[in-house]
């Protein structure tokens, strides 16, 4: 097993290789930037193509066209970039074309800054851009799952013909570890619908626009059929001590790792606290937080953000059980932060 | 005019981390009042030295980051403090940390005829031949002859520091050090030292000697172990 040192992006990018993707199709942007640089050394030596576009408004329309010959494509950027993306992605679900689109999150709005955030949270899981439609959005939460789940993306991608979004903190994308490098993909899901030139067979048609009132209202039907299926057999989420847990932490991405360090000290502070992390954001895995709330009194969401998922998990507890909420933006806290917090809040309810 | 030590690597080759250790080790030893850690590292601002500027005041450390203000400690532009120029025609001792990549070499090349001025000198080449674009001859190759080309300076010695953070042994270190000592013998530079935290040293004082040096991690942050 051949072990290297990577950091988040650099693993992420390699996980795309190994998953196939042979186009990349991008803008650079801090703190993201390390997977354009990674891709414009390794595509040209491997048959594949980078493209560094004029913008990124640029680069998620060649993600468009060459999801539309079948073949596996990305682009990567970071929060303001991902803003930029959105009118393509709209379009991408719609043309129901498999891809895969990277944020390597940071503070906003705005510029905001280069420090590391989860505040893109409600862009991610709800859609983004115009229109009704969703994005399946995983949060690795190390080195190892951003190639992991590159790999993983392009698969759940090509079975749901659906837009795969990963959205990971620039922490994340910037942090090194030692990851084991996966075998690549070998086999592939046929793609009969690509337009991959039409001699001998009808033209395939990628196409968004539909006039007709019925035809319009029929497409969105179709889509949320399938969004129905997804919601039914891809929730994922990690628990840890929910058994009797009666304060259930949520956390997500590498933030996830930190409140698992400051659930473990609460314990053996006799604070019964528990973790639920989600894998994916959407769709959010709900029942995962109601298994969790059993012997809750409490529930505590911490994100780096303002507070967005919280909204997620105050709708799967539909007033069952409290949340409260604990957030930064533009650090990463520590395990003691977060400890504290869980402390007080134990204190105060009597836990 | 007093010492300038330069290191130089492959992004993510553990060169600030290093280049913190010796400013410090320095620090304690040095004529100066100050020993200047230069970081000029531009090429993205997660995990950089002026990170370290907080901690090393508070330990009342004589070392003195040169870095761009605070206020752009995180601005995403290529930042060289203002100062660089005159502190490398002033008499004083000097680390600079410097990004291994074209970016590194745009400010070698910048700076380096005032290095060259002094005369007194050493540039390093960190590698850990377990990062992707370190794990070979030709990418090593290609890093040095960059970065050598665009100073007019040439390497006087290498760092081998081979690691996989947290899940490093004594036996990958081991492995590691023979890879970079094969490097360092095609690119006929010397090997200043193998750099290896702390845990391992005693482990591996008896095999290595003096060659080897320990070194304690700042930058990385504490929760990241033991998952």
């Amino acid at each position: 097993m051949e072990r290297v040192l990577m950091k988040g992006n650099e693993a992420l990018a390699e996980g795309a290789i190994l998953a196939g993707c042979r186009g990349f199709f991008g803008y650079p942007i801090t703190p993201s930037s390390e997977i354009a640089e990674y891709m414009a050394r390794k595509m040209p030596k491997i048959g594949g193509v980078f493209v560094q576009a004029e913008s990124e408004l640029a680069a998620i329309n060649m993600v468009y066209g060459g999801a539309s010959t079948g073949a596996r494509v990305m682009t990567a950027s970071s929060s303001p970039g991902l803003s930029l993306k959105q009118e393509g992605i709209s379009f991408i679900a719609e043309a129901e074309l498999p891809c895969l689109i990277v944020n390597i999150s940071r503070g906003g709005p705005g510029l905001g800054g280069i420090q590391p955030a989860q505040s893109d949270y409600f862009q991610a899981t709800r859609g983004g851009g115009h229109g009704d439609y969703h994005t399946i959005v995983l949060a690795p939460s190390g080195s190892q799952e951003m190639m992991d789940f590159a790999m993983e993306a392009f698969e759940l991608a090509d079975k749901y013909r659906i837009p795969v979004m990963i959205m990971a903190e620039g922490t994340l994308g910037n942090i090194m570890e030692p990851i084991i490098m996966r075998e690549p993909v070998s086999k592939f899901i046929e793609k009969p619908w690509a337009t991959t030139g039409c001699k001998d067979r009808k033209p395939n048609i990628v196409n968004t626009l539909h006039l007709g009132n019925e035809e319009l209202e029929n497409r969105n039907h179709q889509l949320f059929n399938k969004y129905q299926i997804i919601n039914e057999n891809e929730k994922r989420a990690d628990t840890f001590l929910v058994e009797d847990a009666e304060l259930v932490v949520v956390a997500f991405g590498i933030m996830s790792r930190i409140v698992k360090k400051a659930v473990v000290e609460a314990r053996k502070q006799g604070v019964k606290a528990g973790l639920v992390r989600p894998v994916t954001l959407w769709p959010f895995p709900d029942e995962h937080i109601r298994t969790a709330a059993k012997n809750a009194r409490l529930f505590l969401s911490v994100e780096i953000s303002m507070g967005q998922m919280i909204q997620d998990i105050q709708l799967a507890l539909a007033g069952s059980v409290p949340v409260e909420f604990y957030g930064r933006i533009g650090f990463t806290p520590n395990p003691e932060e977060i400890l504290q917090e869980i402390l007080r809040l134990a204190e105060r309810e009597g836990l | 005019m007093g010492h300038v030590t330069i290191f130089s690597g492959a992004f993510g080759s553990g060169k600030t981390e290093i280049a913190l250790n010796f400013a410090l080790e320095r620090a304690g030893q040095s004529k100066y009042n100050k020993v200047l850690l230069a970081d000029l590292d531009t090429a993205n601002p997660y995990f950089v030295a002026r990170d370290a500027r907080d901690m090393l005041e508070a330990k009342g450390e004589k070392i003195s980051i040169i870095a761009p203000v605070r206020e752009l400690a995180q601005a995403d532009v290529p930042n060289l403090p203002v100062e660089i120029i005159g502190l490398l025609r002033t008499d004083n001792e000097m680390v600079i940390d410097l990004a291994g990549d074209k970016f590194g070499a745009l400010v070698l090349g910048y700076i380096s005829g005032h290095i060259r001025a002094r005369e007194n000198y050493d540039m390093y080449l960190v590698i850990n031949p377990f990062r992707p674009f370190s794990s070979s001859l030709d990418e090593v190759m290609e890093l040095s002859n960059l970065l050598e080309r665009a100073g007019k300076i040439k390497f006087t010695g290498i760092i081998s520091n081979p690691n996989l953070v947290e899940e490093t042994t004594a036996d990958l270190i081991k492995e590691g050090h023979r890879r970079v000592v094969g490097f360092a013998t095609k690119l006929k530079i010397p090997v200043a030292y193998l750099a290896v935290e702390s845990k391992h040293y005693q482990e591996l004082y008896p095999e290595y000697g003096s060659s080897l040096k320990q070194i304690k991690l700042f930058l990385r942050p504490d929760w990241i172990r033991g998952f």
